[in-house]
């Protein structure tokens, strides 16, 4: 991901190499070895992605069909649209998309813009114990998703919790798993987790800031600031894109962190998330319906993505 | 292979004279004068406003941390007992003692099949993804083209959506419940090859290649004992990556493995906190379980931090 | 299409034989019920939640010879159980026996992973009480052996009762008015009761929420009776008398420091009572739940499991042996009482030795003659039918609100959405639903 730069630079080893070398010789010659290189992958690949997504698309056209009171057993009709036009008509499924999407435009700015701040503070020249700081905020990354939420669904239950108990002094006291609050719980546990991740590799682009380019700027008089603004930021681009394209697919596979705080809220329902509500329908036994959904999801997550890009490489070029 | 060793200088030296690499605090710091003349102006207030916002941000970042560290070294019983973030009724380590008796000690079972699926899953999907990304990156072929589009495709779809038709393709075919269920998915990374197509691109010259061949060595010798080398910190990064991917994986495994000795240490302990709630086991096994299956992650990241912070500087730069 | 999909699942099938060699060594499950060691053993695997199955288990595999046990202990089925169970039946390792609550058998039978066992279950049906064999059975076929049943009582702490002033509530009217007084105490008269919890309540006042009328299903949980019952509860919800959320930890706290001070529920409550609030010990005691006009004698069910014989099985016959073993054994049944805290389903497990003696916790009382008084007062005019995950689920979430006083959600609204949610479920599966 930290790669990304190169694809605001094109990666000057394989242009020198193109112009060099003459293509026709390697071509021959490495094309017979490409398949031990490329092999193992593919079949795994085919096997791991493009038959799931095969299959799923094949289930997804049944329908389940009992009999009148539902006691005889099931039988799957083959019926395309059938769940498809159910999950646009499904308000539980539909209203679990929308909570995502509020989700991924509050929690992405607020999580990417803090892991960019601090990115920018610890490669600013003011800052003492680098080395701390940036593992501090690392160190929840380490934390396996379901974990942390565990850990948080303890630090929000209403009595044990230590913030009410700091609260407490100014009066306050909030429920954190109630309706108005749930979902910005789950996005506190998210940013929690993440935000050192995508710092590092917004540092890591930092580092990659030519020292002369900041010497010219100094020399021109611009405060920190102003450095960090109109310099650094714009050189870091490339990995402030690739960590929001991860962060909104995030976003749309939220699971195990409302997962596991489902079981203290009632704030909290079966069919929260989308992915929540596709392993809902698998809780019913309706696996093509379940399906359906997956595909749906995949779809609109791919175009989410392929929008994103659009919008953002026109931007820059 | 010595004459490997030519052109490889040659590439260093390029990059020095392209970018002087800035290097961090901890670095070997001075080596660059412009760093130095940085902190030479760097005023006292502007070091404290900087230190104290920092300051503040690892207080949110360690906190849940210090808190869940102090809870379980509280006796069973007492967990909740006294300050949530100062000890009392010290009992960590008869904490750890009853953590391991639980049910002849599934949860040491539940660390080592975590560990097993994230060595053996990130180790061979690391491998798996630097050759096929060397491949993109090196040679030439029929179909590469589509190949690398694929697989940037596959970047963008959230993986958890494989899960409900691999469990049912698991299960016509015989495979759910076992290892290989959770560990062939997990071995996939279309990330891994994204990375290690540009790692490879930017840290193995052409020339080293070139000069391998004339020396006569394999396409196979040349991958593994040449270019593999020069790929070491991508190879880390790649494998933190995916190790920490498959570490945190929950939804996969919960629903392609049914018996309780095949489980990763995720799953396990969020059906113990389900337990907790229909009362059969103790909050504090939660608490205590969770300590312990974050410690190990902890200490292999700081102690392999310089290797993985080096691999993501690099790609970063390159 | 259809020839890329057949390809593709072909090459992924070959895949993971390739791949074969490694599962074989890795697998740990025998499928249920397939035959062990010389051939001879049937080997049938036993999932539950309840504790004290593995302690039956093993007497039956010290006293049979042709038939042993192979048991595992899986999550209660709402926390996770149930998916595992319809896993392994979709994954074709299932086990011959799992323990499934008769509020989910009938989506079970709905959904085809229960075998009929009828003919070899037949002649043992007069080891059972009623109330018991009327839940194994769905649209007259049996599905299993009944192992415990719930019927409900109110259980009370004593000693803040005695010393507020408090006597014992035998009408609703009078439960309010005990909370009343307590509330000025600073003692809240109960937790709260959010999904399966809440059904019996509504049994109780024989306002079921699932009829078959015209070959079609009406779902009902938000009819003018249960409107009623719903009426009273949200009253206790706004006079302020309800208490922690049933399960978690302050609600457990709340029963052991006296500051909660009754639980209505099912006769198994015991058990997650001593579990809970052992700190309580001798301060508890078991009455005859509340009833709507006083001089009523009638009760409601929560909860109630079966060993059910899945799908896959493939001696339903040897699985019936060991499924009526397990509940009517007297050593069996001891142990599942001892361990669990189960109130037996079987005339020989009513008639335990343990059940017989006094309980030092409920301070010597003999608390299963309230339970058998309740067992023979359980009203019989209800039924569960398909969906009841989801409905129950989907009232679990909304009561959690309405006891939190969020967005304007009642008791009322609470089971209005449950029925919209099944309603639109039972449909989409082609099942007939009444409006």
């Amino acid at each position: 991901m930290t790669t990304s730069l190169t694809s605001a630079a094109p990666p000057p080893v394989e242009t020198k190499r193109a112009a060099t070398t003459p293509p026709k010789r390697p071509r021959s010659r490495t094309s017979r070895y490409a398949i031990w290189f490329v092999g193992p992958f593919v079949v795994l690949f085919v096997g791991m992605y493009v038959a799931p997504i095969l299959f799923a698309i094949y289930k997804s056209m049944f329908r389940i069909q009992r009999d009148a009171l539902g006691l005889g057993g099931t039988q799957e009709i083959f019926d395309p649209l059938f769940n498809y036009a159910y999950a646009l008509g499904d308000s539980t499924f539909i209203e679990s998309i929308g909570r995502v999407l509020l989700f991924g435009v509050v929690q992405v700015p607020v999580m990417l813009g803090l892991a960019l701040g601090i990115a920018l503070l610890i490669d600013s020249a003011s800052a003492r114990a680098k080395g701390f700081f940036r593992l501090s905020s690392f160190a929840p990354y380490a934390v396996p998703t379901v974990v942390s939420a565990l850990m948080w669904s303890f630090l929000y239950s209403p009595t044990n919790n230590p913030f009410n108990q700091l609260l407490g002094l100014f009066g306050l006291d909030i429920n954190f798993l109630s309706q108005d609050f749930a979902l910005w719980a789950v996005a506190n546990v998210v940013t929690w987790g993440w935000t050192g991740y995508n710092m590092i590799i917004i540092y890591a682009a930092l580092q990659g800031v030519p020292g002369e380019v900041l010497e010219a700027a100094k020399l021109d008089g611009a405060s920190p600031w102003r450095t960090a603004w109109s310099i650094k930021i714009p050189l870091v681009r490339p990995a402030i894109l690739l960590t929001t394209i991860f962060s909104i697919i995030g976003s749309a596979q939220l699971y195990n962190e409302p997962f596991v705080l489902k079981q203290s809220t009632g704030a909290i329902d079966a069919s929260y998330t989308p992915i929540m509500a596709a392993q809902a329908s698998l809780q019913s036994a309706n696996y093509p319906y379940a399906a359906a959904q997956s595909v749906l999801l995949a779809v609109g997550v791919a175009v989410l993505s392929v929008l994103f890009f659009r919008l953002t490489s026109r931007r820059s070029s | 292979m010595t004459t490997s060793t030519a052109p490889v200088r040659a590439e260093k030296t390029a990059g020095n004279r392209q970018r002087r690499k800035r290097t961090d605090a901890k670095g070997s710091q001075g080596s660059t004068g412009g760093l130095r003349g940085d902190s030479i102006e760097t005023t006292a207030t502007s070091r404290i406003a900087v230190t104290a916002v920092l300051a503040l941000t690892a207080v949110y970042f360690l906190f849940p941390l210090w808190w869940l560290f102090v809870a379980a070294t509280k006796d069973a019983g007492y967990t909740f007992a006294g300050s949530p973030l100062w000890f009392s009724n010290f009992d960590l380590f008869g904490n750890i003692g009853d953590l391991f008796a639980y049910k002849d000690g599934i949860f040491a079972v539940w660390m080592a099949n975590s560990a097993l699926y994230s060595i053996v899953g990130a180790g061979l999907g690391t491998l798996i993804a630097v050759s096929t990304g060397y491949a993109l990156a090196k040679y030439e072929f029929r179909g590469k083209g589509v190949l690398f589009g694929v697989v940037l495709g596959a970047v963008l779809i959230p993986k958890v959506l494989f899960t409900l038709p691999l469990f049912l393709m698991f299960s016509a075919t015989g495979i759910v419940n076992t290892y290989l269920a959770v560990l062939l998915p997990s071995i996939v990374s279309p990330f891994g090859v994204y990375l290690g197509r540009i790692f490879a691109a930017s840290s193995v010259p052409d020339e080293v290649i070139e000069a391998a061949r004339l020396d006569g060595a394999s396409e196979g010798r040349i991958f593994f004992g040449v270019s593999l080398k020069m790929m070491a910190p991508a190879l880390v990064t790649i494998f933190l990556f995916q190790f920490v991917e498959i570490w945190n994986n929950f939804l996969l495994p919960s629903q392609v493995l049914i018996s309780e000795n095949l489980r990763p240490v995720t799953v396990g302990l969020v059906s113990w906190n389900a337990l907790v709630q229909a009362g059969q086991i103790e909050r504090h096994m939660v608490i205590i379980g969770a300590f312990v299956a974050v410690v190990p992650l902890i200490v292999a990241f700081l102690s392999l931090q310089r290797f993985w912070r080096s691999g993501l500087a690099a790609g970063a730069i390159k | 299409m259809k020839s890329s999909i057949v390809k593709a699942v072909g090459v992924a099938s070959i895949l993971t034989l390739a791949a074969g060699g490694l599962t074989a060594c890795s697998s740990d499950t025998t499928s249920g019920g397939s035959a062990g060691g010389d051939g001879k053993v049937k080997e049938i695997e036993v999932w539950t939640w309840a504790a004290g199955y593995d302690e039956s288990a093993k007497i039956f595999n010290d006293t049979h010879d042709d038939i042993k046990i192979k048991y595992t202990q899986i999550e209660p089925g709402n926390k996770g159980g149930y998916d595992k169970i319809r896993n392994s039946i979709t994954a074709g390792n299932a086990p011959c026996i799992a323990q499934v609550g008769f509020e989910t058998l009938p989506s079970f039978v709905a959904e085809g992973n229960v075998v009929d066992v009828t003919e070899s279950a037949g002649k043992d049906k007069d080891l059972y009480a009623p109330a018991g064999w009327a839940g194994v059975n769905v649209g007259g076929k049996t599905y299993g052996a009944p192992q415990d049943q719930g019927p409900m009582v109110l259980f009370y702490n004593k000693t803040v009762f005695e010393a507020n002033g408090v006597a014992v509530p035998t009408t609703w009217a009078e439960y309010q008015a005990a909370g009343e007084k307590l509330k000025a105490a600073g003692i809240k008269l109960t937790g709260t009761y959010e999904d399966y919890d809440y059904s019996g309540f509504a049994w109780q006042a024989g306002a079921p929420w699932y009829e078959i009328k015209d070959g079609a299903w009406s779902i009902t949980p938000d009819s003018p009776a249960n409107l009623e019952v719903a009426d009273y509860w949200q009253g206790l919800i706004d006079a302020d008398v309800i208490g922690a959320g049933i399960w978690s930890d302050d609600w457990a706290a709340g029963l052991g420091d006296g500051s909660i001070a009754t639980i209505v529920g099912a006769a198994w409550f015991a058990g997650i009572l001593k579990d809970s609030a052992a700190a309580s010990s001798g301060d508890w005691a078991v009455a005859e739940l509340p009833q709507w006009k006083a001089g009523d004698a009638r009760t409601g069910n929560v909860g109630g499991s079966l060993s059910a014989v899945l799908k896959g099985c493939d001696d339903p016959e040897a699985a019936w042996t060991v499924a009526n073993w397990i509940s009517t054994d007297p050593a069996s049944v001891d142990e599942l009482v001892k361990g669990g805290g189960v109130y037996p389903a079987s005339v020989a497990g009513l008639e335990s030795e343990l059940l017989a003696t006094g309980d030092d916790y409920f301070g010597g009382q003999v608390i299963s003659d309230v339970f058998k008084t309740a067992s023979g007062q359980v009203n019989e005019d209800w039924a569960w039918g398909p969906g009841v995950s989801t409905l129950v689920g989907t009232l679990g979430t909304g009561m959690k609100q309405a006891y939190a006083k969020e967005g304007g959600a009642t008791v009322a609204t609470a089971l209005t959405g449950a029925r919209e949610a099944t309603v639109s479920e039972l449909k989409q599966q082609g099942i007939a639903v009444n409006e």
